[in-house]
């Protein structure tokens, strides 16, 4: 148990170095884009260790304490994920809610303290993310419960098990429709461009984040790395058939979040109830109908 | 000739570990330098062509945050009247430790164009310490790009240290801020 | 050994001595309630768990009583709400205009609730439904509004009428008003109806989708210790009839292929989603910290709804475990809300912010309770909502699936709204004198609190008692072990794993925060402001229409129901007032014209 513990720490460790590593390999790529040279590619680690060094402020102990508890579910959650089908922390208990849900304890924590600071932005940017979580969540989860009923199994690996099986394709590639629908799901949940309308930092400040700075801005960047790594390698298993060992897991890792970073920087940004009134028009139905295909119908590719 | 002994190896004092941690934190805060822009006068058209594919200020790891938590630099560039002073030391006041101040343009030397006007504050650096000036009315692109260089080669060898002045000279600050001002802290204008 | 009739009556009695006493002396009559209901609870915990209540009768005549599992897990959950709530009367009764009768009522009312529970005959459950609801009618008015009562008497009233047709139409069919045999006894067309007319009685006690329109005005406006009650506690009992109707008769009405389910189960599986969504959408929307968890309880009832009516195990226990967490965390929250009203004066929470400052405890007993009725680990919420999506995905419902996952991502809307806008915010002046609730309200406060997690925790030996109900029901058990629960499609859930590895998360972060560098220690009204002064809390203090680019979305139709509503009594009104024009008039003429008319058909009657 113990042995099992520690693995789940260094799976949430190596998600964080990982993620930490590839988003600035993004930054690199982005600057590339736009005809500019681009940050070192560990520029994000002198981020978030110069943020730690520094002397910050708090307005109280729900301010530390929302932080604290972000960061440990955050961490918590990514103990459970399975890196490839065979290497994971806990065996059988990798079951696709406990992520969504459990990830939510994080995002509570975030959401409490960023409204403990008093700000009325950080108010605003909670607001606009709950409502963003609101529209993307059910369109997803729609899709989910077709992936659930078709590989009969809620359990990642499982999941991920039923797409190697000889004769079963890739998710994305057997319900076309809902692998449209989970892209933009997840560029949802990444707050990537059309949709990162609960950061927008000329508009509210940066939303949340608007009184953080020093530790606590800190932790929050760590938790966010950690989140992203969650979140990609969700659709990586959901979706892309998870991975047989570590290296293709790299490789569909790497290839998910920089293609949805690409999407990401053509595009500018949503109002938040254009970002409702999106999601419930053409993703919801086409998850709907790509459910009813697949489930009443047993039309799968 | 080494002694087969075992030595114990000299116990570093507190002060000194904490100077080691200084240092190693030095390398992470000089390579990753957020601004915050407090630009009121014609030199901010230099900071567009600084950021983008021109020259690139990310490749230093520098870019704009949004608010002055989350900032390291508070970048001042053009005159500064006694309205807006105000709210310089306020928002000065409100960053973490440490923070570095660049003032741009010669409005925040000695009050520019502007200098004989009633309303306009000459010296910024008798209100809050300055750590890198880039001088010129207004200075150009790489001239800028040089201050911020300048302000991570201090950085390195720690000299910037306004900050720490800030807390050392608080009451000369303080003082002077409230010749001119008269209070800091004003009351509410909007609302009241 | 304790003895159902006895407990009856013991309450029956307390209800008039607490009568006398609270005329003598209002707190020596709550100490006396919080005593009575003390004693009935730890009567029915030591004896209920095992079935060994006495259930002869000696003092009251035609009464009858028998005891079940399921019984008793309804009173179990119900009697416990009623006992936290008591610990609140001696800081409220003084607030109350009627306070003797309030003393009364709530005796005279769980004595209701006992005997609904555990008699066997639908007579008496009939009897015992009307005692519960007519005291709680005269409980309410005590609170805002005299309106609050009428509406939920209007609505229950209904209920209780398709209830006695209901149980009439069994005994035309059975001939017995035994609950066992008659539901056992039913069939062919009039089992649909009865089905039918159950659920009228289930859905307006439950205030489920079509009847819901009392449940904010009732819930909002009952006096603040008595909000819980009504949500954790009383609400269940249309739960009860559900099952009676969805479990016990369950016609064989057409069956849907693909769904595996009977019509008439996937209609209500489907107003049940459509009750999560609309309580959803108007939690989202009100402002008053009451109404907003009224709606919540709505669609919580949704859920239950939605769980019953997939007729296997796994579904009925997440149902019936979903009773037992929702009780728990509505209680919570009520109990915070009324801590919080008793020193603010008020619910609405655009006239509150900053109370954690000065009520830290009661901020985490809302937060616990929130975290459990949002369905987030490590509470119980989330072991009821996990087994009812585990269902819902097994039967592959879509559409009740898009109802029961906006309902589950939507409570994290609105539950977060009153803790953001009444509790966190910048402290506002006028409550920066108040104080943290006294110790007797706190008691309860922690109780609620522990068992909302322990729930969430060690839910083994819980799902084993339901087990116990899923089987005397007829349903095959869902399987428990110490650390596990498994659900449909291969899955296991381990609860106290969750709580481990999110209690090792949350201490790896504690100590990076601890090692690093200490924080200076600010104001609240030291934020970013765009470096403008501001010096008012109330400015900086975002909670009037909290959710706008939402609501905006749908304000038009939100309040589509009441429009209804509102134009069924205007309906009922103009029938009113039409027979009073034709029956109530001084005009001697139409008076005459009735008399003829009777006596004409006094005359045809016999030729006819």
């Amino acid at each position: 148990m113990i042995l099992n513990l520690l693995l789940g720490v260094g799976i949430a460790l190596f998600g964080f170095v990982l993620q930490t590593s590839l988003a600035g390999v993004n930054r690199k790529i982005i600057g590339r884009l736009q005809k500019r040279h681009g940050p070192k590619w560990y520029q994000e680690f002198i981020d978030i260790f110069k943020l730690l060094s520094k002397r910050s402020v708090t307005h109280g102990w729900i301010f530390d304490f929302g932080v604290i508890m972000a960061l440990g579910g955050i961490i918590g959650t990514a103990m459970f994920m399975p890196l490839t089908t065979s290497f994971l922390a806990f065996e059988t208990f990798d079951n696709f809610f406990i992520f969504v849900y459990l990830i939510a304890v994080g995002m509570l924590g975030m959401a409490m303290s960023a409204s403990g600071s008093g700000n009325p932005w950080a108010s605003i940017g909670v607001m606009r993310a709950l409502t963003t979580m609101l529209a993307y969540e059910v369109p997803f989860l729609v899709v989910i419960l077709t992936i659930i009923k078709l590989a009969d199994s809620s359990s990642l690996t499982q999941i991920a098990l039923y797409q190697q099986m000889a004769g079963n394709n890739w998710f994305i590639i057997a319900l076309p429709l809902g692998g449209i629908v989970a892209v933009l799901a997840l560029m949802g949940m990444l707050g990537k461009k059309p949709f990162e309308t609960y950061i927008a930092p000329a508009e509210i400040a940066s939303g949340p984040m608007v009184e953080y700075g020093g530790k606590q801005l800190g932790m929050l960047f760590i938790m966010h790395e950690i989140t992203v790594f969650i979140e990609v390698s969700l659709f990586v298993h959901l979706f892309l058939g998870g991975a047989s060992n570590i290296f293709i897991f790299l490789i569909k890792y790497a290839v998910v979040y920089t293609f949805v970073n690409l999407i990401s920087n053509v595009n500018g940004r949503f109002k938040i109830d254009q970002v409702v009134l999106f999601f419930y028009k053409w993703p919801l139905l086409m998850a709907v109908v790509q459910a009813i295909i697949a489930i009443y119908f047993g039309w799968v590719i | 000739m080494k002694s087969t002994k075992f030595t114990p190896a000299s116990k570093l004092s507190k002060a000194e570990i904490d100077r080691k941690w200084w240092e190693v934190g030095d390398f992470f805060r000089r390579n990753s330098l957020w601004m915050l822009m407090y630009c009121t006068g014609c030199c901010a058209i230099e900071l567009p062509p600084a950021m983008t594919s021109a020259y690139d200020m990310e490749r230093l790891g520098m870019g704009p945050m949004a608010t002055p938590r989350q900032a390291d630099i508070l970048l001042v560039s053009g005159y500064l009247s006694l309205k807006t002073l105000r709210r310089l030391i306020y928002t000065y006041e409100q960053m973490s430790e440490p923070r570095y101040v660049v003032a741009l343009g010669s409005c925040p030397i000695n009050g520019g164009i502007y200098h004989d006007s009633h309303a306009v504050i000459n010296k910024l650096d008798q209100y809050i310490p300055v750590d890198v000036y880039v001088a010129g009315c207004m200075p150009n692109t790489e001239s800028v790009m040089n201050g911020f260089v300048d302000l991570m080669d201090q950085i390195k060898r720690k000299t910037a240290v306004g900050w720490k002045k800030y807390h050392e000279n608080n009451a000369w600050y303080k003082e002077n801020q409230k010749t001119s001002l008269g209070e800091v802290v004003v009351h509410d204008e909007f609302h009241e | 050994m304790a003895n159902i009739e006895l407990l009856i009556l013991f309450l029956a009695g307390s209800a008039l001595i607490s009568y006398v006493l609270t005329r003598f002396n209002a707190n020596i009559g709550s100490f006396f309630t919080i005593f009575v209901t003390m004693f009935v609870f730890v009567s029915l915990a030591g004896f209920g768990f095992a079935m060994n209540l006495d259930t002869t009768v000696n003092y009251l005549p035609g009464f009858t009583f028998s005891q079940s599992y399921l019984g008793f897990y309804f009173v179990i959950i119900i009697t416990f709400v009623y006992l936290m709530v008591s610990f609140f009367h001696p800081y409220f009764i003084n607030k109350f205009k009627y306070r003797s009768s309030y003393n009364f009522l709530f005796l005279l009312s769980l004595a209701g609730i006992i005997g609904a529970f555990y008699t066997n005959n639908f007579l008496q459950l009939f009897f015992f439904f009307e005692l519960v609801i007519w005291t709680t009618m005269f409980l309410i008015p005590q609170g805002k509004s005299r309106e609050a009562a009428v509406s939920y008497f209007g609505f229950s009233l209904a209920g209780s009428v398709a209830l006695l047709l209901g149980i009439f139409m069994i005994f035309s069919q059975t001939g017995t008003f035994d609950i066992n045999a008659g539901l056992a006894g039913l069939s062919g067309t009039t089992s649909v109806i009865v089905f039918i007319l159950f659920l009228i009685a289930a859905f307006a006690k439950l205030g489920a989708f079509p009847l819901h329109i009392w449940l904010p005005i009732a819930h909002g406006n009952a006096p603040h210790p008595f909000s819980p009650v009504l949500s954790g506690a009383l609400v269940k009992l249309g739960a009860f009839i559900a099952i009676f109707a969805l479990i016990k008769i369950a016609p064989n009405t057409q069956t849907i292929g693909v769904l595996d389910l009977p019509l008439g189960h996937y209609m209500v599986a489907l107003l049940g989603g459509l009750s999560i969504i609309f309580g959803t959408l108007m939690a989202i929307k009100e402002d008053d910290a009451k109404k907003l968890l009224a709606y919540s309880s709505m669609s919580h009832g949704g859920y239950i709804l939605v769980a019953f009516s997939l007729m296997n195990g796994l579904a009925f226990a997440g149902g019936l475990y979903h009773i037992l967490a929702h009780a728990l965390a509505s209680a919570g929250a009520f109990m915070a809300i009324a801590a919080v009203a008793r020193v603010t004066g008020t619910t609405k929470m655009k006239e509150m912010g900053g109370m954690i400052h000065k009520m830290p405890i009661t901020y985490l007993a809302y937060l616990i309770a929130i975290i459990s009725m949002a369905g987030i680990p490590p509470m119980g919420g989330f072991i009821s909502k996990w087994i009812i999506f585990q269902a819902v995905i097994d039967k592959g419902l879509i559409f009740v699936g898009i109802a029961v996952f906006f309902g589950s991502i939507g409570s994290f809307l609105y539950v977060f709204r009153p803790l953001a806008a009444l509790f966190l915010g910048q402290e506002l002046t006028e409550y920066k004198h108040v104080k943290e609730a006294p110790i007797l309200m706190l008691i309860p406060t922690f109780i609620i609190m522990g068992l909302n997690i322990y729930t969430g925790v060690f839910p083994a030996k819980i799902l084993d008692f339901i087990n116990k109900i899923i089987v005397e029901v007829g349903y095959v058990p869902i399987s428990v072990s110490t650390y596990a629960i498994t659900g449909a499609n291969d899955s296991i859930l381990n609860p106290g794993l969750i709580s481990l590895v999110f209690g090792i998360g949350v201490l790896i972060a504690f100590i990076i925060f601890i090692l690093l560098k200490k924080s200076r220690k600010v104001e609240l009204m030291d934020t970013y402001t765009a470096a403008n002064f501001v010096h008012d809390e109330h400015l900086l203090h975002y909670t009037t229409d909290f959710y706008a680019p939402l609501e905006r979305l749908y304000e038009k139709q939100s309040n589509w129901m009441t429009l209804f509503y509102q134009a069924l009594a205007q309906k009922v009104k103009d029938l009113g007032s039409f027979c009073k024009y034709l029956f109530m008039s001084n005009h001697i003429g139409r008076t005459l014209l009735w008399i003829m008319l009777i006596i004409i058909a006094l005359l045809w009657g016999e030729a006819l």
